[in-house]
C-alpha cells in the first residue's frame, strides 16, 4: 500500500493539515449543508421517476461551485474512511483466497478515489479536507466476519451518500465524475453483500441518504 | 431549451479548468455526440429499449432452467429489477408527455444453451447497461429523472459485479471494471446490442432508437 500511496501522491505525505480544527470545521460545515440535502433527499427518496414537484423547495444547501466543493470534500471524507479501512484490512491479512482477490482491488479503488477527488478539489481552487483520524472497533481487522460486515455497511452507506448528492451537484462534469465513482461503489456493495450472506440487490433503484444522515453513521469511526 | 440542454451536456467549460482531475475519472460527457438525444423523452426511450432487452433476456434465460441454488435466486432478482426498470421508465415517459417506444423483437441465439453462455451474455448486457446510463446521463435535464436514472445505473453495476463473480472472472476487469465506470456513447451501445435485435430495421422505424 505504501507503493500505491507513493504512486498516487507522488510521495508527498497524505496528511498535510490533519488537525482537529479542520475536522471539526468540516463536520460543522457539512452538517449545515446536510440540512438542505435532507429536504431534497426526502423529496427524491421515493424511487419513482417523474417526481416533478419542486424538489428543491426548502433546500438550504449552497448551490453552484461553492456547494460542489463542499460535496467533494464530503465525498473525500468518506473515501478516506474507506481507503483507510481497506488498507488496514488487506495489510492485516483478515481475508484470504477468493475473498482477498475480491477485496484487494476495492482497497486500490478507494485509494484512487481519494486521489482523484483530492486533485479535483485542488483543480477547482478548493482546499481538500484533511484526512480524519479514524478508529475501528477491536477485532475489525482480525475477524473475517467483522471486517466484511463493516465493509458491507461502508459500501452501502457510500452508495447512498453519492446518490443523495445527485440533485445537489451543480457542475455536470463533477456529476459525471461522481457517478463514475458511485457505480463502482455499487459493485463493491453487491460483492460484499454476497460475501456476507446479505442481499446484493436490495432495491431496483439505489436508495439515497442526505449528508447529515451519512455523517451521523460515519461519525463513530472518526476519532 | 435547446441551448440550455447543450450547455448542460457540454458543461460550462469556464467553470472547470483545463486538465482537471476529473478528466482522469473517465469523464466523457464531452465526447458524447450532441445529436444523440434531443430531450429527456429521447434518453428515456433509449433506456427503455435496453431495459426491454434485458427484461426479456432474463425472462427467457430463467425459464430455461439452467441455474440452481444461489445463482437461480440471484438471477431471478435481476429479472425482477429489470422488469421494474421497464415499468418505471415507461411510466416516466408517459408522465412527461412522451410516447414510450415499443419493445423490440429480440433474438438471443444460443445464449440459453448453457449456464456459462447465459451468464456470459448477462455479464455483457449489464456492463453495457452501466456504460449506457453513464453515457446518457449528461443529456438528462430533469433532476428528478436524473436521480432515478442514476439509481438504476447503480443497480445495473450491482448486477454486473455479481454475475461476473458467479462466472469466477478475475476481480479486476471481470467483477470490477476499474476504479471508475466508463461511459459509452449511444452509437457504441447500439452497436453492441444490435446483434440481439431480431429486426433492427423495424426497431429503428417508429422507435426513437435509430441504428
Amino acid at each position: 500500500m505504501t507503493k500505491n500511496d507513493k504512486q498516487i501522491f507522488d510521495g508527498k505525505p497524505v496528511l498535510q493539515f490533519d488537525n482537529e480544527f479542520d475536522r471539526r470545521n468540516f463536520l460543522r460545515t457539512a452538517l449545515i449543508v446536510g440540512v438542505g440535502a435532507g429536504f431534497a433527499g426526502h423529496a427524491l427518496g421515493d424511487p419513482t421517476f417523474g417526481n416533478r414537484s419542486s424538489a428543491f423547495a426548502g433546500s438550504l444547501a449552497l448551490k453552484g461551485p461553492k456547494g460542489d466543493l463542499e460535496i467533494l470534500n464530503y465525498a473525500l471524507t468518506l473515501e478516506y474512511l474507506e481507503a483507510e479501512f481497506y488498507k488496514l484490512g488487506v495489510q492485516g491479512g483478515v481475508v484470504k483466497g477468493r475473498e482477498l482477490e475480491l477485496v484487494a482491488p476495492i482497497a486500490d479503488h478507494e485509494a484512487a478515489h481519494v486521489a482523484a477527488v483530492t486533485a479535483t478539489i485542488q483543480d477547482l481552487g478548493g482546499k481538500p479536507v484533511a484526512k480524519p483520524k479514524f478508529k475501528f472497533p477491536q477485532g475489525t481487522f482480525t475477524n473475517r466476519d467483522k471486517f466484511l460486515t463493516t465493509a458491507s455497511v461502508f459500501e452501502e452507506l457510500g452508495v447512498k451518500a453519492y446518490h443523495g448528492q445527485v440533485t445537489m451537484i451543480d457542475s455536470p462534469d463533477i456529476l459525471a465524475a461522481a457517478a463514475s465513482i458511485a457505480g463502482v461503489e455499487s459493485r463493491h456493495a453487491a460483492i460484499l453483500a454476497d460475501l456476507t450472506g446479505g442481499n446484493p440487490f436490495p432495491a431496483p433503484i439505489e436508495a439515497n441518504l442526505p449528508m447529515a444522515a451519512v455523517l451521523k453513521a460515519a461519525k463513530p469511526f472518526i476519532a | 431549451m435547446q441551448s440550455k440542454r447543450k450547455n448542460f451536456v457540454r458543461g460550462d467549460t469556464a467553470k472547470v479548468p483545463s486538465g482537471v482531475a476529473i478528466g482522469a475519472l473517465n469523464n466523457r460527457f464531452a465526447w458524447a455526440e450532441a445529436a444523440d438525444f434531443d430531450s429527456d423523452v429521447d434518453v428515456l426511450n433509449y433506456a427503455l429499449t435496453l431495459e426491454y432487452l434485458e427484461a426479456e433476456f432474463y425472462r427467457q434465460g430463467n425459464e430455461a432452467g439452467l441455474l440452481s441454488g444461489k445463482e437461480a435466486t440471484y438471477l431471478a432478482a435481476v429479472q425482477r429489477d429489470e422488469e421494474s426498470h421497464v415499468a418505471t421508465v415507461m411510466q416516466t415517459v408517459q408522465k412527461i408527455g412522451g410516447q414510450p417506444v415499443a419493445a423490440p423483437a429480440v433474438d438471443f441465439g444460443d445464449a440459453f444453451s448453457s449456464r456459462k453462455k447465459y451468464l456470459t451474455l448477462s455479464h455483457t448486457f449489464e456492463n453495457v447497461g452501466v456504460q449506457a446510463y453513464l453515457g446518457a446521463a449528461g443529456f438528462i435535464s430533469d433532476k428528478a429523472i436524473l436521480q432515478a436514472a442514476a439509481g438504476i445505473f447503480g443497480v445495473e453495476a450491482r448486477h454486473a459485479a455479481i454475475v461476473g463473480n458467479l462466472l469466477g472472472l478475475e476481480a479486476e476487469g471481470g467483477v470490477y471494471m476499474g476504479a471508475t465506470e466508463t461511459p459509452l456513447s449511444k452509437g457504441e451501445v447500439l452497436g453492441a446490442v444490435q446483434p440481439f435485435l431480431a429486426d433492427a430495421a423495424a426497431a429503428g422505424g417508429d422507435a426513437a432508437v435509430t441504428l
